[in-house]
């Protein structure tokens, strides 16, 4: 008996089984109500853009470490599922219309560029599928944002079936002009008759992915929940007070999406509670500030945006510990 | 008598509590083992100094070690028998200590103290000093120093919280022993000249809770079952709504905190005249067989316990002196009971985490639970960083190294190591100026 080794380490020696591997898969299975819809809508199309968009964003996770020198064995230990989450993103945030070497260009940039350069999982300053969705946005214009095709589901409570707007999901070419009521927002929330991104559409499933998140407590419903009713707010100020405004600003573009599964991105969003109620409050403004000034949809700007002033949120915003007094002069520091 | 709620602390952890292996075990009285090593060092502060000679023949109460200094504590012999050895010994944690090794010659008799006349405060703290009496909950403070407080106290807090989950010790003793306990706890009040007693117990305890309701003098304060409410601080925030300041200690808050198995102590020592020379202990997990409370004499080999509850399964990959939160991980069995252990546990694989840690990916949970609301990857990171300056900015001194962190982390980092050693650091960093 002398002679038996036993496991030795720091203590505690019993913890919660999730690993971050579990925290994926179930954002991947939050996301999957809003995929299924998507394919119910675009068609065999959508599914093949993010089947290719998750393959070659664990493609790009798998040929860097392979670069840099792991183990094929190790890989696949050590692989957590975040590039299928990036992936799945990304594929949810282009439209059908999109040519299908735009997710492979863009998750190879979202995933070697944003993440693995930076050091992997959790070194990110930026969320990889937000980012990568800005540069093929940006590098394939003319194909991503043309071309919108309309759901096969036509809208239910009349308007045109065919979105008469070009633009994604009814904001891209005209924020708070008249056409913007020209769905229902029933439609806008189950995005019937809205043309628009793969995963943006149907809003209900989006809901859906949250609270099941919210349930097994991998998100906090306060970045969503606030971030959402700011830029809502805020809109109806910028359009005098018109709260008509409120339920269609909220309900368009990809605000639910980002709300939900991109500005609660862990390693891109503040560490404290206070921390991210100044993240939601400020993405809200900007949002807003800036779809009704630029007409364009601007959520994942926002999130840019936001993800880079995090470190500055998280250096000023520590909380108090228990029992603290305010320190005399030189204490603290 | 009062029963009330205690006051709510929001943050905090759910740890699966696992006390069902010996929660209906009744505590059992160990045979003396053939061997006993007395350690000298079983409390905070100074080891205690032997005092008696390799060959001398001693009796179960006379004592072998002498306290050396004011925060120490005196030892007693734990058997009847005679001195083998006073030897240094690695034990299992890794410690180098003295013992002393006495072999057991079955003789039943006890030496006791005198019968005390006078029970005034200051004979009662002497009492206890003299018995050896230290905190049993873990930290082995001499209770003597922290019944002779600088300035009046007005609150005496009985921590029966027992928030580690296996742990039954103190809840077991809360049944059987619930006369004993209150005969110390009134010892322990007239030694602080306190009137007011509160006695907090989680609410996964009714039983204990109902036992100690008939009391009329004590308030008996429900707890929510959240872990670590039995931390000291928590503990007085919970029954009494008062907070300790950071770096400060209890008894700047008017309070005094004391442990069940010190209370029993305390009893003994002053109404049986019995020095300390035992303690009860859980031995669980599901790599004994036959997982126990056991009342067994200081001293007595990790070992035996074992043996006497049926030995370890073939599948036992850790052991744990202590909580599984807050214990510590043991190399082999090669360790000895001491005033302070509470608990031995002996894992299997799947009661314990042995994945190894990834990238930290911020997601916040360590600070959103941590108890002191101190952030951990933040403390960790600067440790790793060898940064112990911005370590000691973010609180880590605070840390009272509970686990809550840890446990939850999905990247499973060792988190509470790191921050162990940011605080060695800064405290050598503060010596050297």
């Amino acid at each position: 008996m002398a002679d038996r080794i036993f496991a030795y380490s720091s203590s505690p020696h019993v913890k919660n089984p999730r690993t971050t591997k579990h925290i994926m898969i179930d954002v991947c299975i939050a996301l999957a109500p809003a995929c299924i819809m998507g394919i119910v809508y675009f068609g065999y199309m959508a599914a093949l853009l993010l089947v290719v968009s998750v393959l070659s964003a664990v493609a790009s996770e798998f040929i860097y470490l392979l670069i840099t020198g792991k183990k094929f064995k190790q890989i696949i230990q050590g692989f957590d599922y975040t590039s299928c989450v990036t992936g799945l993103l990304f594929a949810m945030s282009i439209g059908v219309q999109t040519p299908i070497y735009v997710p492979i260009i863009g998750n190879a940039f979202a995933i070697i560029v944003v993440k693995m350069i930076f050091g992997g999982t959790g070194k990110n300053l930026v969320n990889p599928a937000v980012t990568g969705r800005i540069f093929a946005f940006i590098s394939f214009t003319s194909v991503m944002a043309s071309g919108w095709v309309a759901p096969s589901i036509g809208a239910i409570l009349g308007g045109s079936s065919i979105n008469p707007l070009t633009g994604a999901t009814v904001l891209t070419d005209g924020f708070a002009t008249p056409t913007v009521a020209s769905l229902s927002n029933l439609d806008l929330l189950l995005g019937t008759g809205l043309a628009g991104c793969i995963g943006e559409t149907c809003k209900i499933a989006l809901l859906i992915g949250g609270v099941y998140l919210v349930v097994r407590k991998v998100i906090s419903p306060t970045v969503p929940l606030i971030y959402i009713a700011v830029t809502g707010l805020f809109t109806v100020c910028l359009c005098g007070f018109d709260f008509a405004e409120f339920l269609p600003s909220i309900l368009s573009g990809g605000l639910i999406l980002g709300a939900v599964f991109m500005a609660t991105d862990y390693t891109t969003s503040p560490n404290t509670f206070v921390g991210n109620i100044v993240y939601a409050v400020m993405l809200g403004l900007i949002t807003a500030g800036l779809r009704v000034s630029s007409g364009k949809e601007v959520v994942s700007f926002a999130i840019l945006i936001m993800n880079l002033i995090v470190p500055l949120i998280d250096k000023f915003i520590i909380p108090r510990p228990f029992g603290y007094k305010k320190a005399k002069k030189g204490g603290a520091n | 008598m009062s029963i009330k709620k205690g006051k709510n602390y929001p943050y905090g952890i759910h740890v699966p509590d696992r006390k069902s292996l010996t929660e209906d075990k009744p505590i059992e009285s160990m045979l003396a083992p053939e061997k006993v090593y007395v350690c000298m060092s079983q409390h905070i502060g100074a080891p205690a100094i032997p005092c008696v000679a390799v060959g001398d023949v001693v009796k179960k109460g006379v004592m072998v070690g002498q306290a050396s200094g004011v925060i120490s504590a005196n030892v007693f012999a734990s058997v009847s028998g005679t001195v083998v050895g006073i030897e240094d010994i690695v034990n299992a944690l890794g410690q180098k200590l003295t013992y002393v090794v006495i072999e057991n010659n079955h003789d039943e008799s006890q030496t006791l103290f005198e019968d005390m006349t006078d029970f005034s405060p200051a004979s009662l703290i002497e009492r206890i000093r003299l018995a050896g009496i230290v905190g049993l909950g873990g930290a082995g403070f001499p209770t003597a120093v922290k019944l002779s407080p600088k300035s009046q106290l007005d609150v005496l807090i009985i921590n029966g919280a027992e928030c580690e989950p296996y742990l039954n010790c103190d809840y077991r003793l809360m049944l059987e022993r619930t006369d004993d306990i209150y005969k110390g706890i009134k010892y322990a009040a007239a030694a602080l000249k306190i009137n007011r007693i509160i006695v907090g117990i989680e609410a996964n305890k009714p039983q204990a809770i109902k036992a100690f309701e008939r009391f009329d003098d004590l308030e008996v304060v429900i707890l929510k079952k959240q872990y670590p409410m039995g931390s000291e601080k928590h503990l007085i925030y919970c029954t009494t709504g008062r907070k300790v300041p950071c770096g400060k200690m209890p008894f700047d808050v008017g309070v005094c905190v004391q442990n069940i198995k010190t209370m029993i102590a305390c009893y003994e020592a002053i109404d049986l005249n019995k020095p300390l020379t035992e303690t009860v202990i859980t031995v669980s997990g599901n790599g004994v067989k036959e997982p126990k409370n056991l009342k067994v004499p200081l001293g007595t080999p990790f070992n035996t316990l074992v043996e006497y509850c049926g030995g370890l399964s073939e599948q036992t990959m850790k052991l744990v002196a202590g909580g599984p939160m807050m214990g510590k991980a043991l190399v082999g069995l090669n360790q000895f009971t001491r005033k302070t252990d509470s608990g031995l546990l002996c894992l299997q694989r799947e009661e314990i985490s042995l994945q190894s840690a990834t990238n930290c990916i911020n997601c916040g949970m360590c600070a959103k639970n941590c108890p002191m609301r101190l952030m951990p990857m933040y403390i960790e990171s600067f440790t790793l960083a060898g940064d112990y300056k911005n370590a000691e900015r973010y609180g880590a001194m605070n840390c009272i190294e509970c686990g809550s962190c840890a446990f939850n982390c999905p990247a499973k980092r060792a988190l509470v190591q790191s921050i162990s050693l940011a605080k060695v650091k800064i405290k050598e960093m503060k010596k050297n100026g």
